[in-house]
């Protein structure tokens, strides 16, 4: 069955800063995102990855092209349309778990949702304690976050990016500031959660990250320079996946 | 970087750069003026006393006077080195008209006098010791000032005509606080005016050493000479000279102490926020090694450089307006003799403040010894630990919209940065509701029963005549038969002698009659109500060391006679140094009567004055809210002027501070900012949020304002209006305008500097804050 299409990207271009500090980030990228797609973006430091997944979701003005997302064109919404639709459908995961310092791990998770349905605070922290319990930090929920180690923050931070089920998870670098050990439960983590039907789009530099992916972008200067499809992991040959995304970083020379 | 550092930091903050280099500059120019002002005034007034030869020892008298007496004991005692006694004309204001103008108005003791022979001498203008010529009047320095009078004016006496000739200054009388004025005349038109008015005498001593002043006074008692007038004494002019601008220089000083404390703040949080912009930089140049010191130097030559520029322009400004402010001290006193000491304190002033500014900004800069690099280099943010208010959960919440609770839960957990800002609000509001209060107090009518005087509707002194007695006895009955009065009370003050423990004696001054008509306030006990009773002002029974139920012997008629204390007043005329008793005396010394009466219809009051003062012209007739203006008017409207000043300022300084808070707050949050927006919370939840914020501690900090206001502000409006005799009162507060207008006010001024300090969430990308 062919996906719907979920975000488009159409000739985005993007800079930074104006007269001899000029610089282009991003120099015309078009991309394709379907629902329940598994898609990471790799590419060297510089080369847009992050710029991109920021104009995708509505963070970023970009300054020439087109994005919409379900159809609706991100550069007509208003700030708080964008902040609306951030919050409904779409969920966050960044190197950093940014979780609120003054909230303990609970009250973080529920924070985007309570927003707006502070009413139904029972459901929604009932929904929160399944999800904590999922990812397995359910005892941590009354703790503060100086209490919880990265890769718990990490799926704390996780917890709160599903609590609206959104129909993307963006991810910046996830993985980038926990330990092996810690990296691969995150990606499992997201790997069942793209199986449940959310799409994924994360963006990372590390080859075995991105293996477990379907869809590979690799960005070099601001541009998509080239792109591969893997099979969906099934958790056996990881290398064989790894060895062919480093192949083609070499053919295309990033 | 060091340059990129400073630039971003001026261009950043352009605006408040330039108002921290202001608070400078008036610091410096209201601490060098009071220097100033100071070393000139206390120089001004020796010169005066000096030049003037002010008597050291001052006895007012009417009446018949012993002069041979006097003479005898000023040789008999070996303390006086000169002794004097002058005559001074008293005349009604109406029968003095200076270009057709009377002075029917003048709330002063206006009188004629001639120049003293051996001191107490009157100045002209430059100091020098006035001969008055034949038809020539010199005039009090003060109407020249209001304008009431000038050089070649002519002045009316009795039908007879002066030239003004020109100014006088009064070594003791000058002040306005000292009731009485002298007008210089030649001994030949003295003479002509004699019968216009009542001659008092002003019986002077000079002593050979001004130390043996106690000893002398406790001579001149146990003399018992005549002395049914005010006892002056040269501290006691000395400080009605100094007073009146001293309270200038102590109001500027208190002033220049709040300007500098807003130039700490303003330079608080812009350094806060400058640290926390740079947070990241500043751990960069720690981890190449660059040394605390060495950061230091940056902000502190940028402030030093503030604080200089500051300092100079308000030390120039000191000398534009030096002149506006010493005009008063020299018109009054003349000019000092140190002159270069003054400009010597000025710049001394100029530079504490210089010392003081960088002293600071150096103690807020030690804050980078506590920025760790590592921590510095990996979040850009402090990374500091939240505190308390676990159990205000999110997940438990369901009173309070999610953005008004983050708003209250950030505050909670980040009290000592919130301190500051409730510290500012809490004293801002007590500043506002205290003068507002004060004045509300002092202007209320009940208010007058605490200063010792009967709440009625008229008031009639009779003083410095003869036969006080007999005076008060004719109007009183001409009152008992008027069906106008429904009723009225005369209270008649004998000085008793009071023995003291030590055995030594004191006068003291007693109303005598019934004091249940028209009571005043009792700050302990009640009312004399039987013979054996005493009741004492607040100050004699301080000075006497009495309180209630304690006894008291008093000399009447000759005999000791134990009396109790039965309660304690305020009262602010006479000094505040009276007692009240109902006991009658045979004697007719009466040193003035006073008869209140009410009206059965208290609007016929002003023809009730009238009528009273034509039929009895001895008598000084006031409605009393006509006694009380006169008496506290210029006070209770300088109260009131202070209460709106005040309320301008705090609002001002909520904004300042206000905003100055917000905008280091948002540079401090910006990481917190940029995740709620990613999150998907809207530029307008977050001004919510910092709404909140402000409100909860707008609430807390008036809710305190406002308590401290009520009790340790009546403390400290007790303590100033028990400077001038009253004790134990409570504020007469205004409920409108303390609880409605004030807080509608302040939390007015604090909401708009939040969202105009806010202002910059709306800037703040999430692209380059959220990436740590």
């Amino acid at each position: 069955m062919e996906m719907k299409k979920m975000i488009t990207g159409i000739n985005i271009t993007k800079h930074y800063g104006s007269g001899d500090d000029k610089r282009n980030v991003l120099g015309g990228v078009s991309i394709e995102i379907k629902e329940g797609e598994f898609v990471s973006v790799m590419g060297p430091s510089g080369s847009g990855k992050s710029t991109l997944m920021f104009a995708l979701s509505g963070m970023e003005r970009i300054d020439g092209g087109r994005v919409t997302f379900d159809g609706r064109d991100l550069g007509t919404l208003a700030e708080n349309e964008l902040a609306d639709l951030r919050r409904t459908g779409m969920g966050f995961v960044f190197q950093q778990p940014t979780l609120m310092k003054n909230l303990n791990i609970l009250d973080n998770i529920i924070l985007p949702s309570m927003r707006d349905n502070r009413r139904n605070a029972a459901g929604i922290t009932e929904k929160a304690r399944q999800l904590m319990q999922k990812v397995g930090i359910a005892e941590l929920a009354q703790r503060d976050i100086t209490q919880a180690s990265g890769g718990q923050l990490q799926r704390a931070g996780i917890c709160r990016a599903l609590m609206s089920s959104p129909g993307i998870i963006f991810a910046d670098e996830p993985t980038g500031a926990l330990n092996q050990a810690a990296a691969q439960g995150i990606m499992n983590l997201l790997s069942e959660i793209n199986a449940e039907g959310t799409a994924v789009m994360l963006v990372t530099h590390d080859a075995t990250i991105a293996a477990r992916t379907e869809r590979i972008m690799f960005m070099c200067d601001g541009r998509i320079v080239s792109e591969m499809r893997l099979p969906k992991y099934s958790g056996k040959d990881i290398e064989g996946r790894v060895e062919k995304i480093t192949a083609k970083m070499r053919e295309i020379g990033i | 970087m060091y340059y990129r550092i400073i630039r971003n930091d001026i261009l950043k903050s352009k605006g408040i750069t330039l108002t921290t280099m202001i608070f400078v500059a008036a610091a410096a120019m209201l601490v060098s003026l009071s220097a100033i002002l100071v070393v000139n005034l206390s120089g001004a007034i020796d010169t005066l006393m000096k030049q003037a030869g002010t008597p050291h020892f001052m006895q007012m008298h009417s009446g018949e006077l012993d002069k041979p007496r006097f003479t005898a004991f000023a040789e008999q005692n070996s303390k006086v080195d000169e002794f004097q006694v002058l005559d001074f004309l008293n005349v009604e204001g109406t029968r003095i008209v200076i270009d057709g103008q009377s002075l029917a108005d003048s709330v002063q003791d206006n009188g004629f006098s001639t120049q003293s022979g051996k001191f107490d001498y009157l100045l002209d203008l430059d100091g020098n010791v006035i001969t008055a010529a034949d038809g020539e009047v010199y005039v009090p320095v003060t109407y020249m000032k209001d304008g009431s009078a000038k050089v070649g004016s002519t002045l009316a006496v009795a039908g007879k005509t002066l030239t003004v000739a020109g100014f006088l200054r009064d070594s003791q009388m000058n002040s306005l606080l000292a009731s009485s004025k002298r007008f210089l005349v030649s001994k030949h038109d003295y003479a002509e005016i004699k019968d216009s008015g009542s001659t008092e005498y002003l019986i002077e001593f000079r002593l050979k050493d001004l130390s043996t002043l106690g000893a002398f006074e406790s001579d001149y008692t146990a003399a018992g000479l005549e002395a049914n007038g005010p006892t002056l004494t040269y501290p006691l002019f000395k400080m009605l000279n100094a007073i009146s601008d001293g309270l200038m220089i102590a109001v500027i000083l208190l002033a220049s102490v709040l300007v500098v404390i807003i130039a700490f703040m303003c330079i608080r949080f812009t350094l806060l926020a400058t640290i926390e912009s740079d947070y990241r930089e500043i751990g960069v140049m720690k981890a190449i090694g660059l040394r605390v010191s060495d950061l230091k130097k940056i902000y502190l030559a940028k402030y030093a450089g503030v604080a200089a520029l500051g300092s100079i322009l308000g030390f120039a400004l000191s000398f534009v307006f030096r002149g506006l402010l010493l005009e008063n001290i020299r018109l009054y006193m003349g000019e000092s003799e140190n002159s270069a000491l003054a400009l010597g304190c000025g710049v001394i002033g100029v530079l504490l403040v210089f010392l003081a500014v960088t002293a600071y900004v150096n103690r807020v800069l030690t804050r980078f010894r506590k920025i760790p690099p590592a921590e510095a280099i990996r979040f850009g943010t402090s990374q500091e630990q939240p505190a308390g208010s676990k159990r205000f959960n999110l997940s438990g919440n369901r009173l309070l919209n999610t953005n008004v609770f983050l708003g209250i839960k950030d505050v909670l957990s980040r009290k000592s940065l919130y301190g500051t800002m409730l510290a500012v609000l809490v004293i801002s509001a007590f500043i506002m509701i205290v003068p507002q209060n004060l004045y509300n107090t002092i202007a209320s009518k009940s208010f007058i029963t605490y200063m010792g005087i009967g709440d009625s509707d008229l008031r009639l002194d009779i003083q410095q005549t003869g036969n006080i007695a007999g005076k008060a006895a004719d109007i009183a009955q001409a009152m008992e038969q008027d069906a106008a009065i429904s009723r009225y009370a005369v209270l008649t003050t004998q000085a008793l002698k009071v023995k003291l423990e030590d055995g030594s004696e004191e006068r003291l001054k007693v109303e005598l009659g019934d004091h249940s008509i028209f009571p005043v306030a009792y700050s302990q006990g009640n009312r004399p109500a039987a013979e054996h009773e005493i009741a004492l002002s607040a100050v004699n029974a301080d000075e006497l060391g009495k309180k209630t139920g304690d006894s008291l012997t008093l000399m009447i008629d000759g005999e000791a006679r134990e009396l109790t204390v039965s309660g304690i007043y305020s009262d602010v005329t006479n000094g505040g140094k009276t007692a009240k008793a109902v006991f009658t005396t045979r004697s007719a010394e009466v040193m003035w009567s006073v008869i209140y009466a009410e009206l059965a219809d208290p609007s016929l009051t002003g023809s009730k004055v009238t009528e009273y003062a034509d039929r009895f012209n001895y008598a000084k007739v006031s409605g009393i809210d006509e006694y009380v203006t006169q008496t506290f008017g210029s006070t209770i409207s300088s109260v009131g002027k202070a209460s709106r000043v005040a309320i301008t300022v705090m609002l001002f300084i909520n904004v300042l501070i206000t905003l100055l808070f917000m905008r280091m707050l948002v540079a401090k949050d910006r990481h917190s900012i940029a995740v709620m927006k990613s999150l998907g919370f809207t530029n307008s939840d977050l001004t919510v949020q910092y709404f909140s914020r402000s409100v909860f501690v707008l609430l807390i900090g008036m809710v305190l304002g406002t308590l401290l206001a009520n009790t340790l502000g009546q403390v400290l409006a007790g303590v100033l209006i028990s400077s001038f005799g009253a004790s134990s009162f409570k504020f007469v507060i205004n409920p409108l305008s303390a609880y409605v207008l004030c807080p509608l006010m302040m939390a007015g001024s604090v909401l708009i500097a939040t969202i105009i300090g806010t202002a910059g969430t709306g800037r703040i990308q999430i692209s380059g804050n959220i990436k740590e």
